[in-house]
């Protein structure tokens, strides 16, 4: 068990350099902030000042290690657009998006498990065809379209659920539900087919035989086999929903991490967009790493 | 049993959604309103975009502003004047007394020269180049300062006095870090709080100077909401009270709401479409070319099919802007005129060119009525290779004398707010006088004409209104007659909408979402 998270952590940092390279030179090969930055008439002296002040006219490398020892410190400077520490930008943000991704992440296992299970049992029947209706439209249905329709319904028709906005765990529902339907296709076809490969082996066969109650039976013994692959295919979700939050957030102005660093890609806010995605990669690498362990929690095997 | 607990479970989730409405949207004293965007920086000496007035211009004043009949009005300052020589002008200005700051401090001449070293440094303003000219801010005494000048300066006039009031003595208790979370200013709102990407909370100030025009609430909070359908779903769904960017497509439906006003009106933005005619390669180069493209375009029809009719075509300069020429129309429709001048130039077959397009919607549907230019240019012969381009590329392309790529090489999709009510002088220097390397004269320009230039740099010295206002007739007629500085196109139309519970008196500041007067009605 040591040696997996002692190896975990070191390909965790491994990545993590890695990432944090990659950003650093594809963000500074879209474009010069600085003009983006001062009125359109400033003369050129005032932009060579302001891209000397910035550190902007310094070799990309001496940058990037400028950087690095800074990063390696916390700080990742002042984001250009908002002129506050970047990092304090993006953790004051990342909370909402780590709740609405945990909110439709849960929606989605909450809808998926049910779906798949019950699609595996009564295979061929009407509640199979029915998972696969609802997990499809998930799957067929943009978000941001689904975004608009559940407001419509939700928020202006019936004025159940508020429109936008991060205020009370209410105004959750919605974006969860329109961030979490995607993946509920995926996530119920891998239950469904692993259940029904467990459900046809022999210990299953012979469980029944010696006449132990099929809801045990489904639920104690093939449903926990039947987890592992989901596991593995949970954490990439999870990941997906914290970097893919973007659209969602946008349509229901949920103040989160996604929206904040895409437009700092736009407006070419170096510190922010180094600091946003450098803490997702972060969060994308530990939540991967923790479906690691968890493999090992699941399966005793993988312990040995 | 299960079945009905879920049941339950799932009826009170609703049961308790049902107060949505009253949670968020305005209680007796509170105006809850919704934005399209956010500013960024709550210091006006910091401010880099218009969008940053949204939130500045609540709280904080200048010496003049504009009233909301888009005239002039002394504000901060209770008199000023231009003294001194016609080379070397002295503002002299007289504040209006009795002004507190949110913090209790008396606004002071030391609060304006604190704003203008402010504005001078570097490190602070991205408005340096406005200060440029002022060599001495001479405070005479508390309510008294003069503004020397080394060169006469009409931008520091048509920018209303250029300074704002900004609390000396506060900031050196709390320094700017201080001042960025907790904001002191002298205007009618105080500010409370702030989530960004979230929303803005202010107070109504008590001790606020101007009894006349002041709100008629207690709190204001401003919400921002991005998304344009959105926006108006939280109107519709009584979550907000007001919302500005009403989306063209939805005006129609917004106005027939019952218990909604709305209001129309010109945003500040102009649009044109510019080209190389600076390069003596370029088909652009010929004024016949220029003059083809000018009535190439059925802009009318473009306002009124791609644009829902909101917009504003000018010539030059827009209504009510100074300098407006009613007799000044733009160049009328006439494909088959322009492709005679296309061939008199030379092009009997037209000629392709590149195209460039500007993809982000700095304003309603622009890559859309960029479509339309592209497809009415096609149709007279001027064939475009078109390049879609998002901001911060359509900024970069733009810009003369940058590192990089080659300069602009065709038609480009360009605007340059002369603002509100508006005054042409600092768009005129960036697109009309030709482009000078280091001096910020023609940043973004791809005219070259002698006599353009001679009148642009007179502008910018004569600070005498009916002198400016003759010179600025004059100017608009040579760039309309020779087509430079590009092919004025429209003015955006920006309208909001409120239920009429709220007394809301428009005033143009931040593009008219300034709330100097608004309360709620019982």
């Amino acid at each position: 068990m040591k040696s997996v998270i002692i190896k975990g952590l070191a390909n965790a940092l491994i990545s993590i350099l890695g990432a944090s390279l990659i950003i650093f030179v594809i963000s500074r090969l879209s474009g010069d902030p600085v003009s983006l930055m001062l009125p359109m008439e400033a003369p050129k002296s005032a932009i060579d000042a302001l891209r000397q002040n910035l550190g902007l006219d310094l070799p990309i490398w001496q940058q990037y290690l400028l950087f690095l020892s800074h990063a390696a410190r916390g700080d990742f400077g002042n984001s250009y657009r908002w002129q506050m520490p970047a990092l304090q930008l993006v953790f004051e943000r990342l909370p909402a998006t780590i709740e609405l991704a945990a909110a439709a992440f849960s929606f989605s296992v909450l809808l998926a498990v049910p779906l798949g299970v019950l699609s595996a049992v009564y295979r061929g029947l009407w509640i199979d065809q029915v998972g696969r209706i609802i997990a499809m439209t998930g799957q067929a249905v943009p978000s941001f379209w689904l975004g608009l329709v559940l407001i419509l319904v939700f928020a202006v028709g019936l004025g159940w659920l508020p429109a936008f906005g991060a205020d009370s765990p209410r105004h959750v529902i919605l974006p969860a539900i329109s961030l979490g339907w995607y993946p509920v296709a995926a996530q119920t076809r891998i239950i469904r087919s692993s259940m029904l490969e467990v459900l046809d082996s022999d210990y299953i066969r012979m469980g029944r035989a010696v006449g132990t109650p099929e809801r045990l039976l489904i639920w104690k013994y093939a449903f926990r086999n039947a987890l592992l692959p989901l596991v593995t295919i949970m954490g990439v979700y999870f990941a997906a929903m914290l970097s893919g939050a973007f659209v969602v957030e946008t349509v229901f102005a949920w103040p989160g991490l996604g929206r904040t660093v895409v437009e700092a890609v736009f407006s070419r806010d170096y510190p922010v967009v180094q600091a946003g995605v450098l803490i997702t990669s972060i969060v994308f690498i530990l939540s991967n790493f923790l479906v690691d362990l968890s493999y090992s929690l699941i399966d005793p095997r993988i312990r040995r | 049993m299960r079945r009905a607990s879920l049941l339950i479970l799932a009826l009170s989730l609703f049961g308790s959604a049902q107060p949505s409405q009253a949670q968020t949207s305005g209680t007796n004293d509170t105006l809850t309103v919704a934005f399209a965007a956010e500013g960024t920086t709550m210091d006006p000496a910091r401010f880099s975009a218009g969008v940053d007035q949204y939130f500045i211009s609540q709280m904080f004043e200048q010496l003049v502003r504009f009233g909301p009949d888009l005239k002039p009005v002394n504000w901060l300052a209770k008199s000023w004047s231009i003294q001194g020589t016609p080379d070397k002008p002295i503002i002299d200005v007289h504040l209006r007394p009795g002004v507190k700051f949110h913090n209790g401090d008396p606004m002071t001449s030391a609060d304006f020269e604190f704003c203008f070293q402010r504005l001078k440094d570097p490190k602070v303003s991205r408005w340096t180049h406005l200060q440029a000219n002022v060599e001495q801010f001479e405070i005479v005494d508390d309510l008294h300062f003069r503004l020397h000048f080394s060169a006469p300066d009409a931008d520091y006039v048509v920018g209303n006095l250029q300074l704002w009031a900004l609390p000396k003595k506060y900031f050196e208790q709390v320094g700017d870090e201080g001042f960025a979370k907790a904001p002191v200013g002298t205007g009618p709102w105080k500010f409370v709080s702030r989530s960004i990407k979230e929303d803005i909370k202010f107070e109504a100030f008590d001790g606020y100077w101007n009894k006349d025009a002041r709100p008629a609430i207690k709190n204001l909070t401003i919400k921002i909401i991005p998304e344009d359908l959105t926006r108006v779903a939280a109107f519709k769904a009584g979550n907000v009270d007001w919302i500005d960017a009403v989306p063209l497509s939805e005006i129609d439906n917004v106005k027939k709401m019952p218990g909604v006003k709305t209001f129309t009106a010109i945003s500040g933005n102009n649009l044109y479409i510019d080209f190389p005619s600076y390069q003596p390669t370029s088909p652009f180069n010929k004024e016949k070319v220029r003059q083809a493209v000018a009535q190439a375009i059925d802009m009318d029809a473009i306002i009124k099919s791609v644009l829902f009719g909101q917009g504003e075509r000018y010539e030059q300069i827009g209504k009510g802007s100074t300098g407006y020429d009613a007799n000044l129309k733009p160049y009328p429709y006439d494909p088959k005129a322009a492709k005679k001048l296309l061939a008199e130039a030379g092009y009997p077959n037209g000629f392709e060119t590149p195209c460039y397009n500007l993809t982000t919607p700095r304003e309603p549907n622009i890559k859309e009525y960029g479509e339309a230019v592209i497809a009415y240019l096609g149709a007279v012969g001027i064939r475009c290779k078109v390049q879609g381009l998002e901001y911060a590329a359509w900024i970069n392309l733009g810009r003369r004398g940058r590192n990089g790529p080659p300069d602009m090489d065709g038609v480009l999709m360009w605007m340059w707010g002369q603002g509100l009510p508006g005054d042409p002088a600092t768009p005129w220097a960036g697109h009309l006088h030709s482009f000078v390397a280091g001096k910020g004269w023609g940043s973004y320009s791809y005219s070259d004409d002698k006599k353009a230039d001679d009148m642009v740099e007179k502008l910018k010295g004569v600070m005498e209104p009916e002198q400016r206002e003759a010179l600025i007739k004059e100017i608009a007629q040579y760039a309309h007659d020779n087509v430079l500085g590009g092919v004025t196109t429209y003015r955006p139309v920006i309208t909001f909408a409120w239920r009429d519970k709220v007394d809301f008196r428009p005033w143009p500041a931040a593009n008219w979402r300034n709330f100097q007067q608004v309360g709620l009605k019982n």
